[in-house]
Order: structure tokens, then sequence, then C-alpha cells
């Protein structure tokens, strides 16, 4: 597979950089993902210099589980480059069509000595400081301005339509999956009889944790992987986190400090950010991957079946159905 | 029929050849990660041989029971519809195709009782439906068997 997208992004290069003759020399598949295909490649210019790049970029059409929009993540990543709060990828290219990488694929450069943020954090000593720059980090992407995000994503009118609109793809769901539809019409009953106080919607990255933050000494951080940001309640990151099982999970250690450092860096108030509200907001945040888990199940045993990750991922399903009836619990 | 051994021993058999004497021989890492899961897929497929159709069973005439007594505390139309459709499922079958139908057909007036309780927001059977629920998902966390939460 490697060998040819070495070839194909040689192609790509030969197309998007003509005069400085790019010549792949070795392209590894970074495994691990659940969502897209990624590769790390080196390239050797005619000059003599040596970058390496990160392809990232759709399966094969019905393979697969998780479902995003390349073109839209592209779209993001221009908008945000140098005037969002945080570092954000450096997109050097990207192959809309698929013609010589084999699907959507985009290409950026790689933090060449970096380190992922939950890597520091699982061999610190003193976890702190990685847990500050954790929630700092996602405190200041959330105060991004929306008027520098693309016009083509999508946006609620006001919070409570943002809110309602997540609890109908609940019900949504229900409607579609008979045994699962009791838990789910339950949960999304339930949420609307306990929302909590609004914020101010804002840029939401959708898969919240510290892998996804990559540190190299010297240079701000740098946030990654963008396929599921969308305009929503920032507090849906912190819902998700909490469900993050990657060792140290820096909520679970000490929420009240997590939570106090959280309200400070973004000023929000402590009915707006809590213990409760934050278990809210798991419900809130995982409702896209859920309905993606259910596409996929049902493709299972049809031709164009989305792969193993599909069936194992049932399991999944099961563990939010869990972790949603104890919010519930918890919160009543 | 040959009835011994029972399906889930033969899968588990089955799990036991792949994680024992294929995958050391694998080198490449995606498809190692491929083997793992598929060899979690048949642990889960193990589980629900061995109990499925009596845990939907079990589950139908629950959420049947919980239907009827949704129903006597607020006569509802949707509910009498939904207890009709789980009347006229094949319920003399023990095919897993058939169990499976009445199966839904129960979880849909399991659901639709659940819109009444939360609409007539009536607290006790509210919290029963929750109680019903958290037995459900018990089961689904049984099938889960050697499922393992990790990160994305």
């Amino acid at each position: 597979m490697t060998d040819t997208l070495a070839a194909g992004f040689e192609r790509f290069l030969a197309a998007a950089e003509p005069d400085r003759a790019g010549r792949v020399t070795s392209c590894e598949e970074i495994t691990g993902g659940y969502s897209r295909i990624s590769a790390r490649a080196v390239v050797q210019w005619q000059d003599g210099a040596e970058e390496m790049f990160i392809l990232r970029g759709d399966p094969p059409a019905g393979r697969g589980v998780f479902v995003s929009d390349r073109d839209a993540e592209v779209a993001l990543l221009r908008s945000l480059q140098g005037v969002a709060p945080v570092r954000t990828p450096t997109l050097r290219g990207y192959d809309a069509t698929g013609e010589h990488l084999g699907s959507k694929c985009m290409v950026v450069e790689a933090a060449v000595g970096a380190t992922d943020l939950q890597t520091l954090m699982a061999q610190a000593d003193v976890v702190t400081p990685w847990t500050d720059l954790f929630i700092d980090t996602f405190a200041a992407l959330h105060s991004t301005p929306l008027d520098v995000l693309p016009p083509s994503m999508p946006r609620a009118s006001d919070w409570r339509s943002y809110l309602d609109g997540v609890l109908d793809g609940y019900e949504r769901m229900a409607d579609r999956y008979p045994s699962a539809a009791p838990v789910l019409r339950h949960v999304s009953r339930w949420a609307r009889g306990h929302r909590p106080p609004p914020v101010p919607l804002g840029l939401t990255h959708g898969d919240c944790q510290p892998t996804n933050v990559l540190v190299t000494p010297g240079a701000p951080p740098l946030v990654i992987d963008w396929e599921f940001a969308h305009i929503g309640d920032p507090r849906e990151d912190l819902g998700y986190y909490t469900q993050n099982p990657l060792a140290p999970n820096v909520y679970w250690a000490d929420p009240e400090y997590f939570l106090a450092r959280y309200r400070a860096a973004s000023g929000l108030s402590a009915d707006q950010v809590n213990a409760e509200v934050v278990d809210y907001f798991l419900l809130i945040g995982m409702a896209g991957l859920l309905e993606q888990l259910f596409v996929a199940a049902q493709a299972i045993g049809h031709d164009d079946r989305p792969g193993i990750l599909a069936p194992y991922l049932i399991n999944a399903i099961s563990h939010q159905h869990d972790m949603f009836l104890s919010i519930c619990d918890r919160l009543s | 029929m040959i009835s011994r051994p029972l399906t889930d021993q033969l899968v588990r058999d089955c799990c036991r050849e792949l994680t024992e004497e294929v995958l050391p021989a694998l080198a490449d890492e995606t498809l190692k990660l491929r083997l793992i899961m598929a060899v979690t897929v048949l642990e889960n497929a193990a589980v629900r041989a061995a109990h499925e159709i009596a845990w939907m069973r079990s589950e139908t005439g629950t959420a049947v029971a919980f239907a009827r007594e949704v129903a006597a505390f607020r006569a509802d139309e949707r509910i009498e519809v939904a207890l009709a459709e789980v009347e006229a499922g094949p319920h003399a079958s023990l095919h897993l195709v058939d169990v499976v139908d009445v199966y839904e057909r129960a979880s849909r007036a399991f659901d639709v009782a659940v819109q009444v309780a939360h609409e007539a927001q009536a607290e006790h059977l509210i919290r029963r439906a929750a109680d019903l629920l958290r037995a459900r998902v018990d089961v689904e966390r049984t099938v889960m068997a050697i499922y393992a939460v990790v990160g994305r």
C-alpha cells in the first residue's frame, strides 16, 4: 500500500511543486487511527533539502466507520492558518479528487521533533504543567472568532436550537434502530428536561484529547486532527475528554482543578462549567460518533461492508449506552 | 445435528487458534490489529450464541409488561398499536431471525412507552424505565466480553 502511495505522492508533488523535483525517500503507514488513512512520508527535494509530511486521506469507498468531510477539513485549516488562537497544521497541498493519492487526501507538514501531549503526561513526574497546557490550549481554541471560519460551516441560530438539533439526532437514531430505541429515547427525553445554562456557541474540536496536541520545544502547541470540528457548544470537548481511557486522564486526576483552570481561561462561570455540566456534555459530544457507529453496524453483512472495525465497535455502542444511563442516573 | 461442542465453544476454539498460532506469525502491525479486533468480535459472538435467544425472550416479556404498565397509567393509541404489532409477531418460532423480529417489535413498544412516560412526566414510570434499561445494558456489557475501551 505504501509503495503505491509513495508513487502517487511523487506524482502529486510533480504537479503541486513542479520546479522542485521532489523524490519520496520513505513512506510508512501510521497505524492505530480509527478514521482516516494516515502515512508519514519523507521527501528529498532537488536542492538537497529534506521535508517530512503527513498524508491524511479518506479510506476507500465503503471502508471505515467514521466518516468526515475532507473538503470541509481543508477549508477549515485554510481559514484557521495564522489567525486561530492556537497553532494548526500547515497545509501544503490537497488532492481533492484522489487523482494522485487514490482518495481525497490532504498533505500537511509534519511536526518534526514533536511529542504528543498524552505521551508527555504519561512520562511526567509532575503532570500539572502539561495539564495546564492542555486546558489552556483548548480554551484558546474555543475562543476562535466565528467570523474567521468558513461560511460553509454549519451554524445554528442560537444555543438552544443547536442543542435541540443534537437531541433530535438521538431521536432519529431511536426511530431507525429499534433494539437501541428505548435507551436512546430515554436519554434524549431526559436531556431535554435537564438543559444546563447556555454559553456562546464556539469552535469545537470534536476529538479533544492530549494525543491531538503536539508539543515541540520552543514552539506553541500544535492542534491536529480537525475532521470532527464544528460550531457547537465548547463544553462538548470537555465532556468528550472525560471518557478518554488513555492514562493519565487529567480531568479525572483532579476534576475541580481542571474545571477551575478552564473557567479561568475561558471566562465562563461555575454555573456554566462544573462537573455535572461536563457530565451532561458527554451525551452531547458523543452524539455524532454514535450515529456513525450505528450506520456502520447496519452495513455489516452487505457487499459494501465497512471492515472489521464496524463489528468491533458495536461494543462501543454498548459502552456508550452504559455511560449515558449512568449520566442520567447521576444527574437526576 | 452434532450438538457438542457447543457453538460458543467452537467459536472460542477458533479464537484460541488465531491468538496463539496465527497472531504471533504476523509481522504487519495493521494486520495484527485487525486480527485482534476480529478475535474480539468472535468472543462477542460466542457469548451471544450461548445466550441471546434466552436473553431476547426474557427482555421481550419485560418490555411488553412495561408498555402495558404505562398504558394502564395513561391510555395511548401509540402503545396499543405497538403492542398489537408485538402480538402479530412470529412468537412460535425459535429461529433467530424470528426471535429478533419479536424482540424488535417489543423494543418499539418499550420505546413508545418510554416516550409516553416522559410526556406524562410520570416520575415513577421514568424511574422504572431507567431500571429496566439498566438491566438491558447490563446484558450488552456481558456481550462485550474481552472488549477493552481504547482511545481513538
